[in-house]
């Protein structure tokens, strides 16, 4: 494609029809890993899917959505999804940019922080959700119970009480990917300008005050970047959650992927499940739109 | 009210590392002076302008401003405004922002401040951008946005690190002069830093010139121009620099090339090795002279600059339109015996001739 741009678009017909040839397979592959399972999903959430009560299988029109509507559970996992994804997504950013402010200051050796900020982010979701789940936070055994207790603060059920369980699984999904937001934000701030620095200091402005006139407004694009990607993940966060506590106790810290999961899967109604991931999609693709519109929509006429 | 801004560097040194940036520095600057730092890059000149507004400090010696000492106050306590050599405005910001951000700092009245930045802005004539960011402005308008920046709150002190080396060259030989004129209506001291002798020589009414972390000389632009105190200073000053030629000295008898002129006065040196500075257009063609090759000529537009072979060397010198002669001809050279100057061999230091 790039060559024929090069050449203005002066190519041959048959030229042009090897080379779809030639991208096909890829494409076809791209369809039936991407295009055709989403597909499907919206298919099936128009139908009546239930392994448990196959005779009533068949088109079901929009029942699940309207079955949906009147669904507790539903609108119960809408608001675990909506506290767990801007908590853990403040969370992240502000402790991840703490850290990028805290490591700039150090003049050598920044490496090593930027190592070891990726070890979290490489593990498997799982296994932090089960390595939070035995040592961290299991009772009597975990190690945090053993600090609170040593501290001389009562015994908390991290997982096993609805309250703690929520905030448990928030700490674990920030805990895992504010290196994240972390190394973006130190990469932003080691390109930020020094001699605009030099200029607000002999302008007299403060530590504080250049933190605040400069540094933020400066960092928004990487600040937002990172609010949007972290947001679109957290939404659909899945694994850790799954093995932590597996949504509960109860609904406790079911949030709407979980929910669907469950749904089609243990449930197995797939159907209902699918109206549910639908939802979620369709959650997922507001949110993020907003937040791409937030972005350019502020501060027109700005290069770069 | 005496005017104010007497600068003050004693025994200045700096190390970056293991290199030595600036070595044993003594500097003394006279209020509402417009100073010139001048160096080729690498010299030291802009480090000591980092020194004086504080963004940082010496290893040895003392700074003081109006006798006091400042050698380790924050930039913010000196009282300067600095133009930087690639502005640094505040980008997201608008001009008006960016004027008024070191009235804000200072915590002014925000009734005064909107007066103040159009006052400031309408000096350097750009009071109509005011709305605009400064990616949306020219190099040259966000070089006034600077100084509109730097001049807003009527610091003590005026630091300018090479402000005019981003403009491209009309604009700035006419920011040139606006400099001047403006650094005049506001009576402060000014120091700046430049590599552009052109510039310091017509913006100083003193100069320092820096080589590798010393300061060779103090004076002012004709005093460093005629009379250089050493080889180095007399190799960096003038466009071209003047020649700069081995010869014997004798008592009177000066031997270049195994050609001997007589000089005019005997400079009272030791016989021995000296070397002779020659300006370019000190030079003339004379047919009893010492006869050199023409090289190559290179035309200056008002005058020719003839590249002429002297045994090994090549010698500068500058003629008019009509003296100029064909390539690889012999052009026979002899000067003024008052126009040299004379430095010993060794030391490099100036010989008193004339």
């Amino acid at each position: 494609m790039s060559s024929s741009r090069r050449k203005g678009g002066g190519i041959h017909a048959g030229e042009r029809r090897f080379a779809f040839a030639l991208t096909m397979p890829g494409l076809l592959v791209l369809f039936l890993t991407t295009t055709f399972p989403l597909l499907y999903l919206i298919w099936s959430s128009f139908q009546t899917i239930n392994l448990a009560m196959p005779f009533l299988d068949g088109f079901a029109g929009v029942d699940n959505y309207v079955q949906m509507w009147g669904d507790a559970r539903f609108w119960h996992a809408i608001r675990l999804t909506g506290i767990y994804t801007t908590t853990s997504v403040v969370l992240q950013v502000v402790i991840g940019l703490g850290l990028a402010l805290l490591v700039m200051q150090i003049p050598a050796g920044q490496w090593v922080f930027r190592i070891v900020a990726i070890l979290p982010i490489v593990l498997a979701p799982v296994v932090v959700g089960l390595f939070w789940r035995t040592v961290m936070l299991s009772p009597n055994f975990g190690l945090v119970d053993y600090l609170i207790q040593a501290l001389g603060f009562e015994q908390v059920n991290w997982l096993g009480a609805p309250t703690p369980a929520l905030i448990s699984v928030i700490i674990i999904h920030t805990w895992q990917w504010t290196p994240f937001a972390f190394l973006v934000l130190l990469a932003s701030l080691a390109s930020l300008p020094v001699d605009v620095y030099e200029a607000a200091r002999i302008d007299r402005a403060n530590a504080f005050q250049r933190f605040w006139h400069i540094t933020l407004p400066l960092l928004r694009p990487a600040i937002v970047i990172v609010v949007i990607i972290r947001s679109m993940i957290a939404l659909s966060a899945f694994a850790a959650i799954f093995a932590a506590t597996g949504g509960g106790p109860g609904t406790a810290s079911e949030i709407l992927n979980l929910y669907a999961f469950k749904t089609s899967f243990i449930e197995l109604n797939f159907g209902y499940g699918s109206a549910l991931a639908v939802s979620l999609l369709v959650i997922t693709m507001v949110v993020s739109g907003v937040l791409f519109y937030l972005r350019t929509a502020r501060h027109p006429g700005t290069k770069t | 009210m005496s005017p104010k801004g007497r600068v003050s560097l004693r025994g200045i040194r700096k190390e970056f590392g293991r290199f030595v940036a600036l070595d044993d520095i003594d500097l003394d600057i006279e209020p509402v002076e417009f100073f010139a730092l001048l160096g080729p890059s690498g010299s030291g000149k802009t480090t000591t302008l980092r020194l004086v507004a504080g963004l940082d400090t010496p290893d040895e010696g003392t700074l003081t401003v109006d006798g006091v000492d400042v050698t380790f106050a924050p930039p913010g306590e000196r009282d300067v405004a600095m133009v930087f050599q690639n502005y640094a405005l505040y980008p997201h910001m608008t001009v008006r922002d960016n004027i008024a951000f070191p009235l804000k700092m200072a915590k002014a009245p925000a009734s005064s401040i909107d007066e103040l930045v159009r006052e400031a802005a309408a000096k350097v004539r750009i009071d109509h951008l005011l709305h605009r960011r400064p990616g949306q402005l020219s190099g040259g308008q966000q070089q006034r946005c600077a100084l509109a920046r730097a001049i807003v709150r009527k610091p003590k002190l005026f630091l300018l690190d090479e402000p005019l080396s981003n403009l491209d060259a009309q604009l700035r030989l006419e920011t040139r002069v606006e400099l001047k004129k403006l650094q005049r209506n506001l009576n402060v001291t000014a120091i700046y830093v430049t590599h552009d002798q052109e510039e310091a020589m017509t913006l100083a009414d003193r100069m320092a010139i820096f080589l590798e972390g010393t300061i060779k000389q103090i004076g002012t632009p004709a005093e460093v121009f005629d009379h250089p105190n050493c080889v180095e200073v007399a190799a960096f000053i003038g466009s071209p620099p003047m020649n700069i030629i081995p010869a014997a000295l004798n008592g009177r008898t000066l031997t270049i090339e195994g050609h001997s002129v007589a000089l005019h006065r005997d400079p009272g040196h030791p016989p021995g090795p000296v070397i002779v500075g020659i300006r370019p257009g000190s030079l003339r063609i004379d047919p009893e002279g010492i006869p050199t090759q023409l090289y190559l000529q290179e035309n200056m537009g008002e005058t020719w600059l003839l590249n002429l072979k002297l045994g090994e060397m090549i010698v500068k010198m500058r003629v008019a339109h009509s003296e100029r002669s064909a390539e690889g001809e012999t052009v026979p050279i002899s000067f003024a015996p008052g126009a040299i100057h004379l430095f010993d061999a060794e030391t490099g230091l100036r010989v008193q001739v004339n």
